[in-house]
């Protein structure tokens, strides 16, 4: 190896760490947990007897996306110039994608809350559902599209891990719901699923960054790495919770419990991003192990 | 015309008259006065305020070109600016079209566009784009779109009184460059490189307008020893993004459908 190894500028970083605030991670579980009832609500709505959840699901989509969409303008350093997002198509920008599909969605989810009932309502519904599935994973793709390098070395699996934890995230606050029998199998399968797929694709997210020993880190140290945890136990607590015979106290504590799982992951995955940029050893021994441009160039 | 800047740093002499010449031309606020303890440098890093950066090393090891004669100690400086990258990873993944290419092949972030989402403080290899706290927006080198409008060199190469800091037509640049190290080579002076002369040597950018001739790893100056824009590895982030969003639309078919009561 060189002479250099281990070498760094004084320590410094080499990379900025990203300026997003908590606004971020929040809009990503909100964000999720609306894509992801949406896709429920769209799939129950040819059921005439689930007619009670699908408007909860469209009335989390609407609210979520919307609230959601707030908190990026609150992030901005120009809130005043929000609209810009919209002023390019761009599809080498995971962000502008995101806008775009954000803007789309909501658009579809008010909609399909106004007219609950009428024919555009539930032409509207349905499309939101198919919208809503990407708009719980594109997230992923949009921190794989930086320099951080725990990001850019989970980037196969972490567009899962958000997907799934959406699901998560979504059946969860459906669970804090007051649901009919029916509606409660419904959810409580969804749940199972979404909960189920997380775990595997965070153990599989923990693998991919692991490849290089400083870019993974920071899931294990610091203040990501004990968030990281967090949501593991309290995801696997949920999904255990789910597993015994249910009783009403049950479920909404499961919905508790899976809730603060599903926004301790976002704020693991956004900290230990934070602290990857930090870490200039991470970009240098990513790239040295070949995992910067020799992947793909 | 596609311009250029070589940065030669055997003769840089570390004397930052290019970080005054950019701050006055450009009019930057300052970045505090703080005493870093890091060698000469207090200015630590490129920065919303800061386009021009000269980074100093005490390296304990004996580099032919910059050999100081005392032990194995080398005296290694640089003069850092953004390399406004063939494929740029902040104009690639910039939402609302600010980060435009300039008519010189420059990477320019128009500031009457530009919303400070922050994609692009994220997204850049190298940490050159920031976002001023007071402003609002992501800044840095211009590469003196103005200045080189009227004809003018930019700023910082004006003011370099060793010529470190060279400008012009990018081909003649690297021509001239890769005589400079041939040069060297001829003299026995075998350290000396180029870095990010064309996409051979960074492939992950396609090469970098702003390239420079360094004689140790690129690690010691700071920089990234394999630089990749981050949208040429998104590809697959997308792919497992479509089979993550058909999975959960078969999901929430399922949890729907097996009630068959």
């Amino acid at each position: 190896m060189s002479r250099a190894e281990g070498t760094t500028y004084y320590d410094l970083p080499v990379i900025k760490e990203p300026v997003w605030i908590w606004a971020v991670p929040a809009y990503f579980y909100l964000g999720g947990a609306a894509g992801a009832a949406a896709a429920l609500g769209s799939a129950a709505q040819r059921k005439s007897n689930l007619r009670g959840l699908v408007r909860k699901c469209r009335r989390i989509a609407f609210a979520g996306s919307l609230t959601g969409a707030g908190l990026l303008v609150l992030d901005l350093g120009r809130p005043e110039r929000f609209l810009n997002m919209l002023r390019v198509f761009r599809p080498t920008s995971a962000m502008s994608m995101g806008s775009w599909l954000l803007a789309t969605f909501n658009g579809l989810a008010g909609t399909a809350v106004v007219f609950d009932g009428h024919g555009i309502g539930e032409v509207a519904g349905l499309v939101a559902g198919v919208a809503g599935a990407p708009l719980t994973g594109y997230t992923g793709v949009l921190l794989s599209d930086t320099a951080v390098p725990l990001w850019q070395s989970a980037r196969s699996t972490l567009p899962v891990v958000f997907a799934s934890s959406g699901v998560s995230a979504a059946a969860s606050l459906l669970d804090l719901t007051d649901l009919n029998e029916r509606e409660r199998r419904v959810v409580w399968r969804f749940g199972l699923a979404g909960q189920a797929v997380e775990l595997a694709a965070m153990t599989a997210m923990e693998r991919e960054a692991h490849r290089v020993e400083s870019v993974g880190r920071p899931l294990k140290e610091g203040l990501g790495g004990s968030l990281w945890k967090t949501a593991k136990v309290l995801t696997g607590l949920s999904l255990l919770l789910s597993l015994v015979p249910q009783s009403s106290k049950r479920r909404k504590l499961s919905g508790v419990v899976g809730s603060a799982g599903a926004i301790a992951l976002r704020f693991s995955v956004f900290h230990a991003g934070k602290a990857s940029a930090r870490d200039p050893r991470a970009t240098f021994d990513h790239q040295r192990a070949g995992l910067g441009a020799r992947e793909v160039v | 015309m596609t311009t250029g800047f070589f940065t030669d740093t055997t003769v840089c002499i570390g004397c930052k008259a290019c970080e005054v010449a950019c701050k006055e031309w450009n009019g930057l606020p300052d970045d505090g006065f703080v005493f870093s303890g890091m060698s000469y440098d207090n200015t630590l890093s490129l920065g919303a305020s800061t386009w021009r950066h000269v980074s100093f090393i005490e390296r304990p090891a004996a580099i032919s070109t910059n050999t100081t004669g005392v032990g194995d100690f080398s005296w290694l400086m640089m003069s850092d600016v953004c390399k406004h990258c063939e494929s740029a990873a902040c104009l690639e993944v910039c939402p609302t079209g600010s980060i435009v290419r300039t008519e010189f092949d420059s990477v320019f972030i128009q500031p009457d566009i530009c919303n400070g989402c922050g994609m692009c403080v994220a997204a850049c290899p190298f940490g050159v784009v920031d976002r001023r706290e007071d402003d609002g927006r992501a800044w840095k080198c211009t590469f003196c779109y103005d200045r080189q409008k009227d004809g003018f060199t930019p700023a910082c190469a004006q003011a370099c009184p060793t010529e470190s800091i060279q400008f012009g037509d990018l081909d003649e640049l690297k021509e001239h460059a890769r005589a400079r190290v041939e040069d060297l080579h001829a003299r026995g002076l075998h350290d000396a490189y180029l870095y990010g002369v064309d996409a051979e040597s960074t492939p992950g950018t396609g090469g970098l307008n702003a390239f420079f001739l360094l004689v140790d790893e690129p690690e010691v100056y700071n920089l990234p020893p394999d630089p990749v824009s981050s949208t040429k590895k998104v590809g697959r982030s997308w792919r497992t993004m479509g089979l993550a969003a058909a999975g959960l639309l078969v999901a929430a078919i399922a949890s729907v459908a097996a009630d068959r009561r």
